[in-house]
This record gives structure tokens, sequence and C-alpha cells, in this order.
């Protein structure tokens, strides 16, 4: 009974006209980033981040929320129009639903698109909601070395998932850690990496290392690159799929929603393993798996489906733990902690209308980028024309003023300007950024339990391997570790072989 | 690219050594009562290893394939980005002896201009842009620096 009194709180507080609104902004704002070139959500996000700190918790992160889940719509829409992906999740739904664009039925495509988004976002936020609540009780339990063991998993597994080398991943992690020790160590207050810089004491900023990384790097990036877009035609017609295309999609959109929200929760980048994996189900169980690739349109229900309830199930680890599984729930969480609320296991009954009034905000949010979406279609295809060069100096100057805005100190800026160097040159050499961003968002948790465990223990390693959870997470970790350097070990033994 | 590399390995050795000796002299502490320095010094150690691996690999390792870009793209590739680079600096030292208004319309004109677009497009959505951005963030309660603008 407390989740129906709870969810019914937490309806109470987005229908307040300032809440609904925040909510509206964000998934608009999460639509047009989805829909312009060379910003993704992070980006996005860490630009905005500065301006929600007037606000109160509950907003901003409504609003962030907004802006994550909104990106997911979209970035279909490019993927469908014009055959670039707004986001990396939406790369599948290039294969199938530029084709249908092309014979004439972008209009279904991108209506099924929408509408398989909303029932998988939705089914995602009802088993959110039922999962976190009876996760958080059990996690109530936990103690330092149940999230030190926890943490260490999850950085274990993202990068194992991570795109590129899973070497360049943990360089990336251990990296963010470091990163994440500068400043007065929280036991002893002692500056730590600061160099006497004063600004360095409180650390690095959040949103500093976030809009270095994933903005500026970004805009440099893709100035090597021309982001001139030739953009479908037609015109966008019959948005409503008819009889026949529902009874091709609702398997895959069931299917994509569970897929979606299971694999959501791994850390890493659930939704996008979740909307490729969707989408080769899919074309394995179809009856005419030669139509994809050639517009079938349930390879754009199911992936389309799968990214928008993977973007649900990411939820999890953050509200339930406290420990985000990627970086744009790394972000949320410094949004948390900036706001004084500590987030895990301790939300829902210290801070009951964050945690309902999120997800709640998530059914809405829903059904507004439905009708954000489909009535309005035509005001995103217009804005898909804006061109990159007109784009990319106002990126900058939101970057520059949001890392202003925070404490009006130039020292904050040129942070920034300096990870936004150290993003580009390691985008460079093929090391992802946001392994390091979510270890730089984890690293102080993971001290402060490392030690609190060996404390506890007085100084006994074993600690992490009597407790039951902190044992069985451990072990997991290192199966993966090995199991990775086997095939490593494997790979090169066999090209020492041909040679 | 094999060169650049190894750099890239040399410099994560380099970063884990300063790391591990830096967090060494800030005391480690014991197992029982961890100092400030224990965690940056195990990860050190950690990078170090990692990096050494790798390093070992790319000295084993050959045939690695050419990833280079074609020169011509990459000089003209440098030159905007140094611009870019050059003008974020210039902002951040800029902003707050000449102001908001002044380094920002600056900004603007040179970036929209060597963009390649038109003239009259640079000053239109210079001016436009300076004026939008100014109110729109005002209302949200940020304060820019007026500069030499302001009023005495």
């Amino acid at each position: 009974m407390e989740i129906f009194s709870g969810i019914l709180s937490g309806f109470q507080i987005v229908l307040q006209p300032l809440n609904f609104l925040y909510c509206f902004v964000g998934v608009f704002i999460g639509t047009l980033i989805g829909v312009l070139p060379g910003i993704g959500p992070i980006g996005a996000m860490s630009i905005l981040l500065p301006t929600t700190f007037g606000l109160s918790p509950v907003s901003s992160i409504i609003m962030l929320a907004g802006i994550y889940y909104g990106a997911q719509y979209g970035g279909s829409t490019t993927s469908i129009l014009v055959n670039i992906p707004g986001e990396t999740s939406s790369i599948v739904t290039c294969l199938d639903g530029y084709q249908m664009a092309r014979k004439g039925r972008a209009g279904p495509a991108l209506g099924i698109a929408a509408f398989g988004s909303l029932i998988g976002g939705t089914i995602s936020v009802i088993i959110l909601m039922f999962l976190v609540f009876t996760l958080a009780q059990a996690a109530l339990k936990f103690g330092p070395p149940e999230y030190f063991s926890l943490i260490c998993l999850s950085m274990i597994i993202s990068s194992y998932l991570a795109r590129g080398s899973f070497v360049k991943a943990i360089i990336m992690i251990l990296v963010g850690l470091i990163f994440g020790c500068v400043g007065l160590d929280l036991v002893s207050g002692m500056p730590r990496f600061t160099f006497g810089c004063s600004s360095l004491l409180d650390g690095i900023g959040v949103v500093q290392i976030a809009m270095g990384l994933f903005g500026i790097s970004e805009v440099l990036m893709n100035l090597e690159e021309s982001l001139d877009r030739t953009i479908f035609k037609a015109k966008v017609k019959n948005l409503l799929p008819d009889r026949e295309d529902w009874k091709r999609s609702i398997g895959p959109i069931i299917r994509g929603s569970l897929l979606g929200f299971l694999l959501g929760i791994l850390p890493g980048g659930g939704a996008v393993i979740a909307s490729f994996i969707s989408y080769s189900i899919e074309k394995r169980l179809s009856k005419h798996p030669e139509e994809f690739g050639q517009g079938a349109i349930e390879g754009v229900a199911g992936p389309e489906t799968a990214n928008n309830a993977g973007a649900g199930g990411a939820f999890v680890p953050l509200l339930a733990l406290g420990i985000p599984s990627n970086v744009v729930m790394a972000l949320l969480m410094g949004a948390l902690i900036i706001h004084g609320v500590p987030p895990g296991a301790t939300l829902i009954s210290q801070h009951p209308q964050i945690f309902w009034g999120v997800i709640a905000s998530m059914y809405i949010g829903n059904f507004m980028l439905v009708l954000l979406n489909l009535p309005l279609i035509g005001l995103w295809v217009k804005l898909l024309k804006v061109p990159y060069r007109i784009l990319m100096p106002l990126i900058l100057l939101f970057c520059l003023i949001g890392s202003y805005s925070i404490n009006n100190n130039i020292v904050d800026v040129i942070i920034m300007i300096i990870f936004g160097i150290v993003g580009y040159i390691l985008k460079k050499f093929d090391y992802e950024a946001a392994p390091l961003m979510l270890a730089f968002i984890l690293g102080p948790l993971l001290e402060k339990s490392f030690r609190q465990s060996l404390i506890m223990s007085d100084g006994k390693f074993s600690i992490f391997f009597i407790r039951p959870i902190s044992a069985a997470a451990l072990s997991i970790g290192v199966l993966v570790l090995v199991t990775t350097g086997f095939s490593y070990y494997r790979k090169a033994k066999t090209k020492f072989i041909l040679e | 690219m094999k060169k650049y590399h190894m750099i890239v390995i040399i410099f994560w050795i380099g970063l884990s050594l300063f790391v591990t000796i830096f967090s060494y002299k800030l005391r480690l502490g014991s197992f029982h009562n961890p100092g400030p320095g224990l965690m940056p010094f195990i990860i050190g150690i950690f990078l170090l290893i990692i990096s050494f691996y790798l390093l070992i690999r790319s000295l084993f390792e050959r045939g690695i394939e050419d990833k280079t870009v074609h020169k011509e793209q990459r000089q003209t590739n440098f030159v905007k980005i140094g611009l870019v680079l050059v003008s974020l600096l210039a902002y951040a030292i800029l902003l707050e002896t000449l102001g908001y208004l002044i380094v920002t319309l600056l900004f603007f004109i040179l970036l929209f201009r060597s963009m390649g677009n038109r003239w009259t497009t640079v000053w239109v959505a210079s001016v436009l842009t300076v004026l939008l951005t100014y109110f729109v963030f005002t209302f949200f309660g940020v304060k820019f620096p007026a500069g030499i603008l302001r009023l005495r």
C-alpha cells in the first residue's frame, strides 16, 4: 500500500504548476538536443546543471531526468529522417528507420518509435518503482564493505561493456579515481593534489569536468568533420501506424521493454546495448528476416522501445543504492549531492518527495514526449536544418557561462577548458571519457567505504570476503577480470602462432 | 601513430609515478587506520602496473595498423581547433575586465566568421545571441561581470 500512497503523492508533486513546467522544459530540451547535432544529453545536462542550483531539488532532478529520457526520443527522429543517429542508443534505428523513410513510410516509422518509446518507458517506470522500493529496503542493511564491493563491481562491468578496449577503460577508471582524490581529504582534512590552488580545495567541480569532457571536447572533435546533413525531403505524413504495423510491432515492443529494462540496470551503456540486442533478437524471431535492413518496422519498434526502457532501468542502481550506472546517472547524483540530498537507500525514507516526484514525472514526461514528438514533428524537422556553424559557437558559450556562473570564478572556466583539451586528446587516442567521469563521481564514495571497512575490521581485508553480498560482488568482478584476461591471452597467442 | 601511442603510455607511467610518490608523502597510515595517501597510492600502483602492461604489449606488437589521417586534412583542422581554444581562453581571461556584453560579442563575431558564415549573418546572429543570452541568463539569476560598461 505504501507504493500506492507514494505514487499518488508523487503525482501531486508533479502536477504542481512549477514542477509540471520543469518536467516539460526537461523533455523539450531532451528532444531538442536529441535532434541537434554535436551535443548529447551529457553535455546538455552539465550545461544546465548550474541553472538548477536555484530550483528546489525535486524540480531540478525532474528536469534533468527529463532531458535524459527525452533525448532518446529526439535521437530516433534524426536516425529515421537523416540516417544520422542523434544519440548512440538510436544507431540501430538508422538501419530500418531510414529505409522506411526512403520508401515513403517516415510517418509510421516515427509514430511507432514514439509509441514504442511511450510503452517501453511506462513499463520500465512501473517495474522501476516496485524494484527500487524493495531493493532500497534491502540496501538499508548494507554497510561500507558492501558498498565498496558493489562500486568495484560496477566499475569493472562498465569497463567490460565499454565500446573500446578493456585495458584503456580500466586506465580511464583509475585516472578518474585520481581526479576524484583532488581536494581536502574527507577524514584528516589534508589537501591532496591541490598544488596550492584554493579553487581546488573543494575538489574538481562535477560541472567543469563534465562540460569539458563532453561539451568542449565534442565540439573540438566535430570541427574535424563536416556535420552538414542531407535531410530527407519528402513530407512526413500519416504518423499513426496502421493495424498491420501494430500487429507486427507489438511483440517487439513488449520484448524490447523487458529486455531494455533488465540491460539498463547494468553499469555502462545499458540503453545502447539493449537497442542492439533487441534488433538482433527481432531479426532472429522474425518470419521474414530478409526484410531487416530494407525497412522492417520491427527493426524500429524493438530497439526504440528497448532504449527508452533501458533509460528507465538505469535509474535503479542510483535510486536504490546511490551507485550511478552511467555518466548521466552520475551527473544526476552530482546534482542531488549539490542540493544536499544523499542519494541511495535512504532517499525513499528521508526525501520521499524527490523519489516519488521523479517517478511520477517519468509517467507524465513520457506522455508529454509523445505529444511533443508526433504533432510537432514539423518543428523538429526544421530544427534539424540548423547548421552546425551556427550551433557550435552557441554550445561553447553555454559551456563558458555555465562554468563561470557556478562560483563567478574564472579559474572554474579555465579548469573546464583544460578538461576540454584533455577529453579531446583522449578521444584522439581512443580512450573513452565515460568511465573516467563515472569513476570521478564514485571515487569519494569508494574511498570512504574502503577506509570505513578497514577501520571496522581493524585492518583485515577479510571483511570484504566474509560478508555474503560483498563476497558475491567481488567474485563476479574477479570472474569478469579473469575471463577478459584469458581471452586477451588467447588472442595474443593465436596472433603469435600466426606470425 | 604508434609513436604517439607510446607517448601516451609513457605519460600514464609518469602520472602513476607522480601519484604514488605524492601520496606516499601524504602519509599512507596503516590498514588499521588508513591515512589520506593510502587510496591514491593504491590507485597509482594499479595504474603503474597496467601502463607497464601496455608498454610491454606495444613493444612486442608488430604490424600495428596505421590510422593516421591525411596530412592535408590534419593541418587545416589544427588551425580551427587552435582558434577555438585560443578564443575560449581569451574569453575566460577577458570576461571580467571587458564585461559580458563586449567579450561575448567579439567571441561570436570571431567564431561565426571563422566557421564560414557571411558577414551579414555574422553580425545579425552575434548581436541577437548576445542580447538574448544576456536576458535569458540574467532571468535565471546568473550575474555577469559588467566590466568597462559598468556605470560609475
